[in-house]
């Protein structure tokens, strides 16, 4: 086990990592605030100090601090619910897509951007609602039919889920590419750039939802760290040691199904950040869940946030969506740190 | 009677006046879609342009402006940067969240329709036209647009010549083209210029080479997003081999045009290329008169 200073000091280190992110993503952005008007803004919202310049007040308060929490909340979502996958499959492979949220979200997505294009037309203003609404929709239904056919004599079969989980996603790629199949240019490139994720458009109206999600997982999961570590010696030893694995089972995939289906209903698909946090954590605090979740959170949403930085200067005043960032900054950090810890 | 006239006149002139003092003309545009950029310039606008989208392509000077991505994924920040008065577009721009960011800070908005129809362009053209304090100008790009394919169609029809039966192909380095079917702006372009479009399908799809040789068209108009001329036939001939002995080759019936001609709405740039489709289908057509060219 990893002496508790040095953990101390690790987690002292992310949540100064967290708290920079946070400034940062708050601070900066295509349009140049000075510092003195990012700090009275950010006063001039808290209720603390005389309200801020009109374009201050709405670039931090309407555009950057939205944005900055659903980084945040993605992000941390992200990573907890991939420990959780990783534990539950015993798998270093196992992401939050194995069990078919993504794939199902994607779904969902793709059957309201490309059905609405062709056989309806709904106000633009409630366009993005439904299809937020049909992508945690489409994640909770193939999730539960994974699940449910995971299921046989009252045992849930991780074997069996995560080949389901596979065929499921199969068939889900299969209906996508129908509508890929239909669907006209513009809808293409609607889709394409939903599949990359972006937190571009950020509005508290539909933050509130995923906040709720986000902190019922944050919370729930971490008490769950103990039964994560029994099951690290494998499923029957985790049962002998007095733990009720199939209602673990239920709730670990129940949270993973709400928190990444909330996160991408909120943000489109954002990738590597479920699979690449908790491996990196896991090489930094070790294998004990009581602090690689927490450890996850934080740096799951730091990653998110930095990540978004550079999707929102880089391009500006376009500006690039953050599934391309994620993999390109977690990629090779991931293999540099894999490389390393073999010596 | 003439006094009353006159005094109406000044009442009217003065009320208009008052209305241009309470609501100045944005000076500054972000212009996201590619028809609309096109009338921007095309009436004049484009000093006015401080930004526009991946789409607006043409003229090539819109190039040295700073892109703000594509039109359906606009960032507020990014937009914001570049303190524009007005953001035009088509409804194809997005996304409304961001519209709506952008609105409460004081970006006006306006949202042109991309649908390929005359009457759309009219009241499109109309809008900008009162945005740029042109109306004039619109109105007689509207007028001369509507004439000459008015005399178009007026002289194909003249002619004895049966239509010709023609495909429009949407290629990629010549690669599994998309063929332009039911309600598209390809399809109003070709019967427009005389044709008869094949495709019976709704949208663009792909058709299978073999397919597209079945077909048997007498012309194909192949717009490619990489390659033109000769350099574009040979990609699209290497791909699909059961084209290269079918009657439209052999004629060497293959047409390049441009694929920006085809994004977001009827642009300024259709009726020249109408009238040059038009003479290719129908080697007989009078030259057109010299006010409608």
């Amino acid at each position: 086990m990893m002496p508790s200073q040095v953990a101390r000091w690790l987690f002292a280190a992310l949540a100064g990592l967290l708290l920079l992110s946070i400034w940062l993503s708050l601070a900066l952005g295509p349009v140049n605030l000075p510092l003195a008007d990012t700090l009275h803004a950010l006063f001039g919202l808290s209720g603390l100090g005389a309200p801020a310049s009109p374009q201050a007040e709405l670039i931090v308060g309407q555009i950057r601090l939205p944005r900055t929490l659903l980084g945040l909340m993605v992000g941390a979502v992200l990573a907890l619910t991939g420990v959780a996958m990783q534990g539950l499959f015993r798998n270093p492979l196992a992401d939050p897509g194995l069990i078919g949220v993504a794939s199902g979200a994607a779904l969902g997505a793709a059957l309201v951007i490309v059905g609405m294009s062709r056989w309806m037309t709904l106000p633009a203003a409630i366009e993005p609602y439904v299809l937020s609404a049909a992508a945690f929709a489409g994640g909770l239904l193939v999730t539960g039919l994974v699940y449910r056919l995971g299921r046989r004599d009252g045992q849930t079969q991780v074997a069996t889920m995560l080949l389901a989980g596979v065929a499921l996603t199969a068939l889900a790629g299969a209906v996508i590419g129908l509508m890929t199949y239909l669907a006209d240019d513009a809808t293409l490139r609607a889709l394409t750039f939903w599949n990359l994720g972006s937190l571009n458009g950020a509005s508290y109206a539909r933050l509130w939802p995923l906040l709720l999600v986000a902190l019922g997982v944050a919370l729930w999961l971490p008490r769950r760290a103990d039964v994560l570590n029994a099951l690290l010696l494998g499923e029957s030893e985790a049962r002998h040691l007095g733990f009720d694995i199939e209602q673990v089972k239920r709730e670990l995939i129940l949270c993973t199904a709400l928190g990444v289906g909330a996160a991408v209903a909120a943000a489109g698909l954002i990738g590597f950040v479920g699979l690449v946090v908790p491996h990196l954590m896991r090489l930094l605090v070790g294998p004990d869940h009581r602090l690689l979740l927490p450890a996850s959170a934080l740096a799951g949403g730091a990653l998110l946030l930095f990540a978004d930085l550079a999707a929102r200067l880089l391009v500006a005043p376009a500006e690039m969506p953050i599934g391309i960032v994620t993999a390109l900054i977690g990629a090779p950090f991931f293999l540099y740190l894999l490389i390393r810890s073999r010596h | 009677m003439r006094r009353e006239y006159t005094l109406a006149g000044l009442c009217a002139g003065l009320l208009l006046s008052l209305d241009a003092l309470a609501e100045p003309l944005p000076q500054r545009w972000v212009s996201a879609g590619g028809a609309a950029t096109e009338w921007v310039v095309e009436l004049g606008g484009e000093p006015r342009l401080v930004g526009v989208d991946t789409t607006s392509q043409h003229p090539a000077s819109l190039q040295a402006l700073p892109s703000v991505g594509y039109q359906r994924q606009l960032s507020a920040e990014g937009v914001l940067t570049l303190t524009p008065d007005l953001l035009l577009g088509t409804e194809e721009m997005g996304p409304p969240p961001v519209l709506d960011q952008l609105r409460s800070a004081g970006v006006r908005i306006e949202q042109l329709s991309a649908a390929s129809d005359l009457a759309a362009l009219e009241d499109n053209l109309q809008r900008l036209g009162a945005l740029l304090g042109e109306p004039q100008r619109a109105q007689a790009a509207v007028d001369d647009f509507r004439q000459r394919l008015d005399e178009l169609q007026r002289q194909i029809a003249a002619l004895p010549a049966e239509a010709p039966g023609v495909l429009l192909l949407i290629g990629q380095g010549g690669s599994n083209p998309l063929v332009a079917g039911r309600g598209t702006v390809a399809e109003w372009l070709l019967q427009r210029a005389g044709a008869r479009n094949l495709a019976q399908h709704e949208g663009y799809k792909t058709l299978s080479s073999e397919a597209l040789a079945a077909l048997d068209a007498d012309w194909l108009v192949v717009t490619d997003r990489q390659l033109r001329g000769a350099e574009m036939q040979q990609a699209l001939l290497a791909q699909n081999p059961a084209l290269a002995s079918s009657r439209v080759v052999r004629e060497g019936h293959l047409l390049s045009l441009d694929p920006t001609l085809l994004t977001g709405g009827l642009g300024p740039r259709l009726p020249a290329t109408l009238e040059q489709l038009a003479r290719t289908f129908y080697p007989d057509l009078q030259p057109l008169s010299a006010d409608a060219r």
